[in-house]
C-alpha cells in the first residue's frame, strides 16, 4: 500500500498531550500571578497581565499545532461545535445574566458580591454555557456522522 | 451524495484503518464517508481518487 505522502491525523493522545501542557502552563502562570501579582495598582495588573498573556499564547501555539494536526471531519466538527454550540450557549447566558441583571430583584441575588465578583462571574457565566453548548454540539455531530 | 468507497475497499481487502491511514484521515472520518454521512472536501475527493486509481466522478456520484 502507498501512503500517498499522508500522516496520521491526530488522535486522542494528542488532544490530551495539549491538553496536559495547557494545564501545565496554565498552573506555571497561575502560580507565577499568585506570587507577583498580589496586591494592588497598576503593577499588579500588567504582572498578572504578563503572566495570562503568556500562557494564553502557548496554549493557542498547542492549538494551532494540534488544529493543523486533525483531519477535515474532525475540524468541521468543531467549527460546527463552535458556531452552534457558542451561539447557542451564548444565548443562554445571555437570558441568565439579562434575567438577573435588568430587574430591581436580581440586585438581591448580587448581594455581597464585589464588582470583581460580579464581573467575574458575568464572564464565567457565558463562557460556562457556551463551554457546555460547545460540547454538546460536537457531540451531536459525530454521533449524526457515525 | 453517494459514493463507492465502501466496495472499492472490500476489493482491495482493506481495512477502514488501513484506508485512512493512506488518506491521511482518521478511521471514523473513513467511516462516516463510507456511510454518506459526510461529504469530503475536494482535495480529500481527489486524495480518494489517486489512492484507488479511478476518476473521482467513477467513485462519488449525486
Amino acid at each position: 500500500m502507498n501512503g500517498s505522502g499522508s500522516r496520521k491525523p491526530h488522535g486522542l493522545r494528542a488532544y490530551a498531550a495539549t491538553m496536559l501542557v495547557t494545564v501545565v502552563v496554565a498552573g506555571i502562570a497561575g502560580a507565577g500571578a499568585a506570587i507577583l501579582g498580589e496586591g494592588s495598582g497598576w503593577s499588579a495588573i500588567a504582572i498578572n497581565a504578563a503572566f495570562f498573556s503568556v500562557a494564553m499564547g502557548a496554549g493557542l501555539a498547542g492549538c494551532v499545532w494540534w488544529w493543523r494536526g486533525i483531519d477535515e471531519a474532525a475540524r468541521e466538527a468543531h467549527k460546527v461545535a463552535w458556531w452552534w454550540g457558542g451561539t447557542g450557549g451564548m444565548a443562554v447566558g445571555g437570558v441568565i445574566l439579562l434575567s438577573i441583571a435588568l430587574p430591581d430583584e436580581g440586585a438581591l441575588l448580587l448581594q455581597g458580591m464585589s464588582a470583581q465578583d460580579i464581573f467575574t462571574a458575568g464572564m464565567g457565566a457565558i463562557a460556562g454555557c457556551q463551554i457546555i453548548g460547545y460540547t454538546i454540539a460536537w457531540a451531536v455531530w459525530w454521533l449524526r456522522h457515525r | 451524495m453517494n459514493n463507492r468507497l465502501k466496495v472499492l475497499r472490500a476489493e482491495r481487502n482493506w481495512s477502514q484503518a488501513d484506508l485512512a491511514d493512506q488518506l491521511g484521515v482518521s478511521r471514523q472520518t473513513v467511516n462516516a464517508l463510507e456511510t454518506g454521512r459526510y461529504d469530503p472536501s475536494l482535495p480529500l475527493a481527489f486524495r480518494i481518487a489517486r489512492v484507488f486509481e479511478q476518476p473521482i466522478e467513477s467513485i462519488f456520484s449525486e
